[in-house]
């Protein structure tokens, strides 16, 4: 009988296991453990996913003990920056500690998701043969494996039914068990003796912008004959050819297969007679799609994608010339999310095919689309939601195209209902910044990069300060916003004071003085990841602001102007975080430096476990 | 690249800055990204340009912020460009009419040389065979960015694809 208030005790646990299975939010689910003792053992009991944003933030046993029952786990390891190369290959990451404490743990576990993390060989064995009834894996920007590890995965799908014999002997035994023995080893006892193979239904393997290593060509063919259970498959980001008949044959015998999504290798002949067996795909990632011209091609390939009547999601099309698209024109109408941020084909190709996509909620894309195309986008996809606009020449070699503020204005006055804009381009105006704001308050994420640092506005050449000001002061529910261009300190004062629910800011070559940076972390109520890039922010800001750095996931600074004499302190003053000042140039230890030591990066986290011991010999935890 | 001079003396004020490239650096780089670069280099205005080759400019500050992938697929996509072209004129001594020739559709000395004999059908020796020229034997020199007549073979392909304006082929007892 549970002791406790009197209310809690007043419906037995099952009762309030049900009514917090409605609780999808974490945040909801950490209030409800909060209450009293028994909701807090009820709710430990019955959580079934848990996401953990830094891995390091809490040691991986200390995880698994409080949640014993989890079936879908969601791991995150290195800052975000890692993704453009600033953080050294050897920082940290590593999942082995994890999927140990979760092979132990969590025996039932049916999803993992990894993102920035580096995922061994051994790691991928240890998941193929801990988990009984694994059914997604999904590694996002990982690195670390190969596709001998991918062998194993693969070659660990199994999917059969239980002997119906040996079935029964197990109903008899338990029956006459007593209630001291435990009737689950018993049957387990059993099961393995008669050297049953685990129950396995992978569903779903999304390998998505990983580094793997290429080792084993062949790493499709292990997956068994029995193996039928496939609902999902992105292999886009392998760089090695493919065996297409063993592809053949692996999406003939899923016919519930939906996702598939293909790596660029592959050439647009076997593409087609892949495609041709899945003509119940939702989500297809096409393989290059460029070759020379042949009509017997082009009509194949136009019936393959005729035959798909429940496309909804397109993205590879790497390398896309003219001739090969308007043989998929027939797709454009029920699209709903096309990724076209791979194919370099010119303005006039992409735009006859995207403005064909009326029904387009998410759309990436080149530059090459210039501001017409964008103009043409806002006039036929009315439903666009999400619009990423990727830089085709980001070093300035070629000559310019014409994408400027006009496009985006274009599309934030035509389209109602976007709300997530990642923007390259090359000049803005605080003019235009100010119409976007006001076109649509309902943005919450909005990044622009100005591709070349401290541009100003190209008309009144001011900061672009009022700009961005304006976006954070209209759009009250943003919650993501990356800065670029010629900034100072006053925009760092608007988006303090009015950016109350932003959780994720990302700034670079801005500001004056650490006033900026104080602005920040005296404001912004919400922010959980700040990261910051070559600006002028110092020790001050920091040590004045050290206890927001706990109510944050994490901050990284690098190419700034903070001193290790800074951090010594600020580890000093805040136990629960983890100070990391990260030095690829080494030499001496870190106690022999001098309090005036200039930090060339640096990487903040709050954590209840404590310095990490797996530093590598450029990383110092202060 | 494109703004850089390549007289020896520019390449001191040029390692002195720490923005721009060392022409040491310049043959460490790897050879066909180079090349590349100057392919593009040579089509368009200066201004456009920065100090830097795009994959040094990429390692000294990682910006802009894009991710691996899709830098990979760019740098791919510029190496396989077939588009651009850079035609000089080429005279040959004793012809009024000259020719052109699309430089970059050479990789090295061996590739023109080849071509020019068979667009001329003469003879033509290059510095580095230390036979002596017959007299019916033709050169090749090449005008370069400030109007000197120069002995083609001497520099790096990529250097001599910097600097060449026009192509002559003289007799070869006039060097």
């Amino acid at each position: 009988m549970v002791r406790g208030f009197g209310w809690a005790a007043a419906f037995p646990d099952e009762v309030w296991e049900h009514v917090f299975s409605f609780l999808a939010a974490d945040a909801d689910r950490n209030a409800v453990a909060l209450v009293c003792r028994a909701w807090h053992r009820i709710e430990r009991r019955s959580r079934r996913r848990v996401f953990v944003g830094n891995c390091y933030a809490v040691a991986p046993a200390a995880a698994v003990r409080r949640f014993p029952e989890v079936r879908a786990a969601a791991i995150k390891g290195k800052p975000h920056f890692a993704d453009f190369n600033l953080v050294p290959t050897d920082w940290g990451g590593g999942a082995e500690a994890w999927v140990e404490a979760m092979a132990e743990g969590w025996p039932h576990l049916e999803e993992l998701r990894l993102k920035r993390m580096v995922v061994s060989d051994d790691c991928l064995e240890l998941i193929a043969r801990s988990f009984k009834n694994f059914g997604v894996l999904s590694l996002v920007s990982c690195d670390g494996f190969s596709t001998a590890g991918l062998a194993a995965i693969a070659a660990n799908c199994r999917s059969s039914p239980v002997h119906t014999s040996v079935g029964l002997e197990v109903a008899i035994l338990v029956s006459v068990a007593s209630e001291g023995v435990n009737e689950l080893s018993l049957v387990y006892l059993l099961l393995s003796s008669a050297d049953i193979p685990y129950l396995r239904n992978l569903r779903e393997l999304d390998l998505h912008e990983n580094e793997v290593e290429d080792n084993c060509l062949n790493w499709i063919s292990h997956f068994p004959e029995s193996f039928t259970s496939l609902v999902s498959l992105n292999i886009a980001c392998l760089e090695g050819d493919v065996n297409t008949s063993v592809l053949e044959c692996l999406i003939s015998r899923c016919p519930n297969l939906k996702t598939l999504r293909l790596n660029h290798a592959m050439p647009l002949e076997k593409l087609v007679s892949l495609l041709q067996r899945a003509p119940q795909l939702v989500d297809v990632g096409t393989s290059k799609f460029s070759a020379d011209h042949h009509p017997e091609l082009f009509s194949k390939l136009e019936s393959t994608f005729a035959g798909f009547k429940h496309l909804k999601s397109l993205s590879g099309i790497w390398e896309a010339g003219p001739t090969y698209l308007p043989a998929i024109y027939s797709v454009c109408e029920s699209l709903t999310s096309l990724n076209l941020c791979y194919a370099t084909i010119q303005s006039p190709e992409l735009l006859k095919f995207v403005s064909r996509c009326k029904n387009l909620q998410r759309l990436w894309v080149m530059d090459l689309i210039e501001d017409n195309g964008l103009i043409a986008v806002a006039a036929s996809c009315k439903l666009l939601q999400e619009l990423r606009v990727f830089p085709s020449d980001p070093y300035g070699v070629a000559p310019p195209i014409s994408l400027t503020e006009h496009g985006l204005v274009a599309i934030s006055a035509g389209c109602l209902m976007l709300h997530s804009v990642l923007y390259f381009c090359r000049q803005m105006t605080n003019a235009a910044l100010l119409t976007i704001a006001n076109n649509r308050p309902n943005l919450t994420c909005f990044r622009l990069c100005i591709i070349e640092p401290h541009t100003p506005d190209y008309i009144s050449q001011e900061p672009l300060d009022a700009g961005f000001s304006a976006i954070v002061e209209s759009c009250k529910d943003l919650r993501r916003l990356s800065l670029s261009g010629l900034l100072t300190d006053r925009v760092f004062k608007s988006i303090g004071a009015s950016a109350n629910r932003l959780e994720m800011l990302s700034v670079a070559f801005a500001g004056d003085s650490d006033a900026g940076l104080h602005y920040i972390l005296s404001g912004c109520k919400n922010l959980r990841k700040l990261e910051i890039r070559d600006c002028p922010f110092g020790d001050k800001a920091l040590l004045d602001n050290a206890s927001k750095l706990e109510t944050m996931r994490s901050l990284w600074m690098s190419s700034c102007s903070v001193t290790l004499g800074a951090c010594r302190q600020l580890a000093l003053k805040m136990p629960r975080l983890n100070v990391e000042v990260i030095d690829e140039r080494r030499g001496r230890p870190l106690e022999s430096w001098p309090d005036d030591f200039p930090v060339e990066k640096l990487y903040i986290y709050r954590t209840v476990a404590g310095p990490r011991s797996d530093t590598p010999p450029c990383v110092w935890t202060v | 690249m494109g703004d850089q001079s390549n007289s020896p003396s520019s390449s001191i004020d040029s390692s002195s800055h720490p923005a721009l490239c060392s022409t040491s650096s310049i043959f460490q780089t790897r050879r066909d990204l180079l090349s590349t670069d100057l392919k593009l280099g040579l089509g368009l205005s200066t201004s456009a340009l920065h100090g830097c080759s795009s994959k040094e400019r990429e390692q000294l500050s990682h910006w802009p912020p894009i991710k691996p992938l899709l830098r990979s697929t760019l740098e791919e996509k510029v190496h396989r460009s077939h588009s651009k072209t850079f035609f000089v004129k080429v005279y040959m001594e004793g012809l009024p009419i000259g020719r052109k020739l699309d430089l970059l559709s050479h990789n090295g000395y061996d590739s023109l040389m080849r071509t020019l004999r068979r667009m001329f059908r003469t003879t033509i020796t290059c510095p580095d065979t230390s036979r002596v020229p017959p007299e019916k034997a033709h050169v090749l020199t090449y005008e370069d960015e400030e109007g000197d007549w120069m002995m083609v073979g001497d520099v790096p392909w990529e250097f001599f694809l910097r600097t060449v304006k026009r192509l002559k082929i003289t007799r070869a007892d006039k060097c």
